[in-house]
C-alpha cells in the first residue's frame, strides 16, 4: 500500500456461485481476497485465465454480489453479501466490460453520449469534452454511423470513451483490448495512457497478459488460481511517460516480467 | 418442477416457485367461474355454460355421433397431409437438378405463397362436389405449400462443399442426393410434417364449413346456421382437444420441449 | 436482373399462361375461366368499383383485426417483463391458446357478432395477437444482460432500460411476428367471409363459386394475390428501413419475398 489516500478498499471478499442442480455446494471463485487502490492510481490486476477476474470486477461494480467481505468507498463501507446492488454506485464506478456492448441500434455518438444522456448531463460542455475525446482517439467523422459498420478497434475505442465522457472518479476495466489484434492493441493501450494523463483517474486494470499489466500500471497485483486472492504485489518503477511500442526494452521489465511470470505459474 | 422452472422465460426466484402450480389452477378456475357467470350474465343463447356445454360432448360422444364426426375429419386431414406431403416434399428435390428453373420460378413460387389457400375452398368445392374428396384436396393444397417451404429451406442449406467434396470422390448426382441431400434435408421434413397435421385439421375444419355433411366443421357451422350455440362451442372444444391431443402425441414422439417456440412459417393458426 | 434470367421468368409466365388456357379450353369456360375472360372482368370489375369495394371490406377487417390483435400482443410482453411469476402462471394458457385453431372459431365469432365486419375483426385478431406476442416474448426475453448490465452502470433507470435496451432490443423480434402475420390476416379475412358474408373478396369467391362464375373467383383470387404480394413487399421494405442497424447477413438470404 504506497498511497495514503485510497480511493478504493476491499476487504476479505470471497464468492462463489449458487450450486446447480444436484450439485451440493460450489466451488469458491474468490476466497479472501483484500487490496486497495489509491487515488488517481493505475492498479493491474494479473491472473490466470478464469480465475474469476471478471467476477471480482462485477462486484467492485455492484452489478454481481458476493458471499462475503466488504468494500470501502468514500468514506462509507458496503458489505457485499448483504447490501441490495447499486451498480455503478451512483456513477461514481465507471466499467469498461470486455465485449463493447455498444448497443447496436444506436449510432455511434448516440452510443457514446448514452451515459451522459441517461444521466442529464448531455449540454454543450460535456458535447465539447466529447468532441476532444473523440479527436483523441480518432474517431471523428464517424459520428453516424452504426456499430455493424465501425471495426472492432473503433468500437474498443468507442466504449472506452463512452464510459471517460461521464467523468467517473474510478474506472474497472476488464481485459478491454483483448479480443484486437496486437498492433490495434497498443495503439489503444497508448491511446489509453494519454487520456488517462489527461486526467489521472483512478483505473483498476484486469488482464492476463503480463506484459500490458507491467506496461500500464503503477502497482501489480497477481492473484492466485481459484479461489483466487492477491498473492503478490509490485510496485512498477519504469518511470512516465512509457515508451509503448517498445516496452520490452524498457528498463526493469525484463525482470519483473520473469518474477510475475514464475508467481502465475 | 425444477424441469418446468428452467423453462421459463423470465427468472423466478427459488422461494416463489411453489406459487406457480397454486397459480396455475387458480387461473384455471376463474376462467370456469368467468365462464359461468357470464353465462348468466349474457344469457344461455349467447354464451352457454360449462355445464351445459360439457353435457352436450357428452351426448355427443355417447350417441357416436362425436366419433363419427372426428374421425370424418381425421381422415380427411390424413389422406391430404399424405398428399400434399409427398408432393411438396418430392419437389425441392426435383428442383434442385436446375438451379435455372429454380431462380427463375422464383418470384412465381413467391406470389404461389401469397394465395390464401383457404380462399381456394370454393374453387375445390366447385370443381369437385361437397364429398370428402373436396376436403382433401383442401388440405393437400395446404400441407402441399407447408412442405415444399420447409423442404426447400433444407435443401438450401445442403453444404455444397459437401456436394463438391462427393463429386470429386466420383459420386453420380442420385448418389449425392441420396446420401448428402437427403440427410440434411430429412430435419426440415420432419419438422414441416410435425406442424402440418394440426394445420391440416384446422384446413379439413374450415372446408367442412364451407361445404359438407358430416365432419366437426360441419357440425360447428351447422349448429350455427340453427342457432345452436351449446352445439356451436362443443363442437369448437372437440376441434381444440383433438388438436391438442394430436399435437402432444406428436412432440411426445420427438421429446420437444414445450417453451417459446421461434416464430416461423409453420404456426397452427 | 440479368436478360438471361429475366427471359426464363417470361418462359416460365408463358408456360403458366400456356396451360392455364389449355384447361380452360379443356375444361370448359364454366369450370375454368381462360386467362383472357379473366383479364375482361377483372378490368371490367376495376372500372366499375365493384372490386374496390369488395378489396376495401376485406382490407378493412384485415386492418383493423391487425391492429386490434397486434398492438396488445406487442405490448404485453413488455408488461410482463418485470412480473415473473405472473408470467410463469400464465405461461401454459398461453400455449394452449395459441394451440387452439383459431379459424375454427370463425362460426363461433359469427355467432357472437353477427355478420359485418366485427366477426372478421374478431377472427384476425385472435391469429395475430398469438402471433404477435410469441414472437415479442422471443424478443424480450431475448435481451442482452451485458447491455442491460452497461446501462445500469451508466446510471439508467428501471424506465430507460425498457426504452432504450429491451424496446429496441425486442423490436425485429416483434417485426419478424408483424410480417408473418400480416399475410395471415387477409387469409383470415376471407375466411370469415367465406363463412358469412354478403361483401368482400370472400364473398366474390364464394357467391362467385355457387353462381358457377369462375372468371369471378379467378378475378377475386388474383386480386387476393396481387394483395398479399405487395403487402409482403411493402414490409420487407419496411422493414429494410427499420431496422438499417443491423449487419448484413451474408448466408442464406430467404428465397421468398418477405419470409
Amino acid at each position: 500500500m504506497s498511497s495514503p489516500a485510497a480511493a478504493l478498499e476491499v476487504r476479505r471478499l470471497s464468492k462463489r456461485f449458487p450450486p446447480r442442480p444436484g450439485q451440493s455446494e460450489s466451488p469458491w471463485v474468490l476466497s479472501d481476497l483484500s487490496f486497495c487502490v489509491g487515488d488517481s492510481e493505475f492498479l493491474t490486476i494479473v491472473g490466470p485465465s478464469g480465475s474469476g477476474k471478471t467476477t471480482l470486477l462485477n462486484i467492485l461494480s455492484q452489478v454481481d454480489g458476493a458471499s462475503g467481505g466488504e468494500m470501502l468507498f468514500r468514506g462509507e463501507s458496503i458489505n457485499l453479501a448483504s447490501a441490495a446492488l447499486n451498480p455503478g454506485l451512483n456513477c461514481h464506478i465507471g466499467y469498461v466490460t470486455q465485449d463493447d456492448n455498444l448497443l447496436p441500434w444506436q449510432t455511434l455518438i448516440d452510443n457514446v453520449t448514452f451515459p451522459l444522456k441517461l444521466q442529464g448531463r448531455l449540454n454543450q460542455e460535456s458535447m465539447a469534452r466529447m468532441q476532444g475525446l473523440l479527436k483523441a482517439v480518432n474517431l471523428i467523422g464517424f459520428d453516424h454511423y452504426y456499430p455493424h459498420e465501425l471495426s472492432g478497434g473503433m468500437r474498443k475505442r468507442a466504449s472506452l470513451i463512452r464510459t471517460l465522457a461521464y467523468d467517473p472518479p474510478i474506472i474497472l476495466m476488464d481485459e478491454p483490448f483483448g479480443a484486437v489484434d496486437a498492433q490495434t492493441r497498443t495503439q489503444l493501450q497508448q491511446d489509453l495512457l494519454r487520456l488517462w494523463n489527461l486526467g489521472r483517474k483512478t483505473i483498476v486494470f484486469v488482464t492476463h497478459d503480463i506484459g500490458e499489466a507491467i506496461a500500464l500500471g503503477d502497482r501489480v497485483l497477481v492473484l492466485s488460481r481459484s479461489p483466487a486472492r492477491v498473492i503478490y504485489e509490485h510496485h512498477v518503477a519504469i518511470p512516465r511517460p512509457r515508451d509503448l511500442s517498445n516496452f520490452y526494452k524498457l528498463e526493469g521489465f525484463g525482470d519483473m516480467y520473469e518474477t510475475v511470470r514464475k508467481e502465475l505459474l | 418442477m425444477s424441469a418446468v422452472a428452467e423453462s421459463l422465460p423470465f427468472p423466478v426466484p427459488r422461494s416463489r416457485r411453489r406459487w406457480i402450480p397454486y397459480g396455475r389452477i387458480g387461473v384455471a378456475l376463474a376462467c370456469f367461474a368467468l365462464w359461468q357467470f357470464g353465462s348468466y350474465w349474457m344469457g344461455k343463447e349467447w354464451l352457454p355454460g360449462p355445464v351445459a356445454t360439457f353435457a352436450r360432448i357428452w351426448d355427443l360422444a355417447l350417441s357416436a355421433q362425436l366419433f363419427r364426426d372426428s374421425l370424418v375429419t381425421f381422415s380427411e386431414a390424413a389422406a391430404g397431409m399424405i398428399l400434399g406431403g409427398v408432393g411438396g416434399a418430392a419437389l425441392p428435390f426435383l428442383l434442385r437438378l436446375s438451379p435455372r428453373l429454380l431462380k427463375a420460378s422464383e418470384p412465381f413460387l413467391s406470389a404461389a405463397f401469397g394465395v390464401p389457400k383457404l380462399a381456394l375452398a370454393p374453387l375445390f368445392i366447385l370443381w369437385l362436389g361437397i364429398g370428402i374428396m373436396t376436403k382433401i384436396v383442401f388440405v393437400a393444397s395446404i400441407v402441399f405449400f407447408l412442405m415444399f417451404y420447409n423442404g426447400m429451406a433444407g435443401i438450401l442449406s445442403v453444404d455444397p462443399r459437401l456436394v463438391a467434396m462427393a463429386r470429386v470422390a466420383g459420386a453420380s448426382q442420385w448418389q449425392v442426393t441420396r446420401h448428402i441431400v437427403w440427410n440434411t434435408t430429412v430435419p426440415f421434413l420432419f419438422a414441416g410434417l410435425k406442424i402440418a397435421l394440426p394445420r391440416a385439421i384446422s384446413g379439413a375444419v374450415v372446408g367442412e364449413f364451407i361445404a359438407a355433411d358430416s365432419g366437426l366443421g360441419w357440425y360447428i357451422n351447422n349448429s350455427r346456421s340453427l342457432n345452436d350455440t351449446v352445439g356451436v362451442l362443443a363442437g369448437v372444444i372437440v376441434v381444440t382437444i383433438l388438436v391438442i391431443v394430436v399435437n402432444a402425441v406428436l412432440q411426445r414422439s420427438q421429446a420437444r420441449s414445450l417453451a417459446w417456440r421461434p416464430v416461423s412459417r409453420d404456426m397452427v393458426v | 436482373m440479368n436478360l438471361r434470367l429475366a427471359i426464363d421468368r417470361l418462359i416460365l409466365l408463358a408456360v403458366f399462361l400456356g396451360l392455364w388456357q389449355a384447361c380452360s379450353m379443356g375444361f370448359g369456360t364454366h369450370w375454368f375461366s381462360s386467362p383472357i375472360g379473366t383479364t375482361l372482368r377483372f378490368g371490367e370489375l376495376s372500372l366499375n368499383g365493384e372490386l374496390l369495394y369488395h378489396m376495401n371490406y376485406t382490407a378493412q377487417a384485415a386492418v383493423y383485426g391487425f391492429l386490434v390483435g397486434g398492438i396488445p400482443g406487442l405490448l404485453l410482453p413488455f408488461m410482463l417483463r418485470k412480473q415473473a411469476v405472473l408470467n410463469a402462471i400464465l405461461d401454459p394458457y398461453f400455449a394452449g391458446g395459441y394451440g387452439v385453431p383459431k379459424l375454427a372459431l370463425a362460426p363461433l365469432f359469427v355467432l357472437w357478432f353477427g355478420i359485418d365486419l366485427e366477426p372478421k375483426i374478431a377472427l384476425v385478431a385472435s391469429i395475430v395477437f398469438f402471433l404477435v406476442f410469441f414472437s415479442t416474448m422471443a424478443g424480450v426475453q431475448a435481451v442482452n444482460p451485458q447491455y442491460v448490465n452497461m446501462a445500469r452502470v451508466a446510471g439508467a433507470s428501471e424506465r430507460d432500460i425498457a426504452r432504450h435496451i429491451v424496446w429496441p432490443g425486442a423490436i425485429p423480434y416483434a417485426f419478424a411476428g408483424f410480417r408473418i402475420a400480416a399475410p395471415y390476416s387477409i387469409g383470415a379475412a376471407v375466411v370469415g367471409e367465406l363463412i358469412s358474408s354478403n361483401r368482400g373478396l370472400g364473398y366474390l369467391i364464394q357467391a362467385g363459386a355457387t353462381d358457377f362464375d369462375t372468371t369471378t373467383v379467378f378475378v377475386s383470387l388474383a386480386t387476393l394475390t396481387l394483395i398479399v404480394v405487395v403487402i409482403n413487399i411493402g414490409v420487407a421494405h419496411f422493414e429494410r428501413w427499420l431496422l438499417r442497424w443491423r449487419p448484413r447477413t451474408g448466408a442464406g438470404t430467404s428465397w421468398v419475398a418477405g419470409a
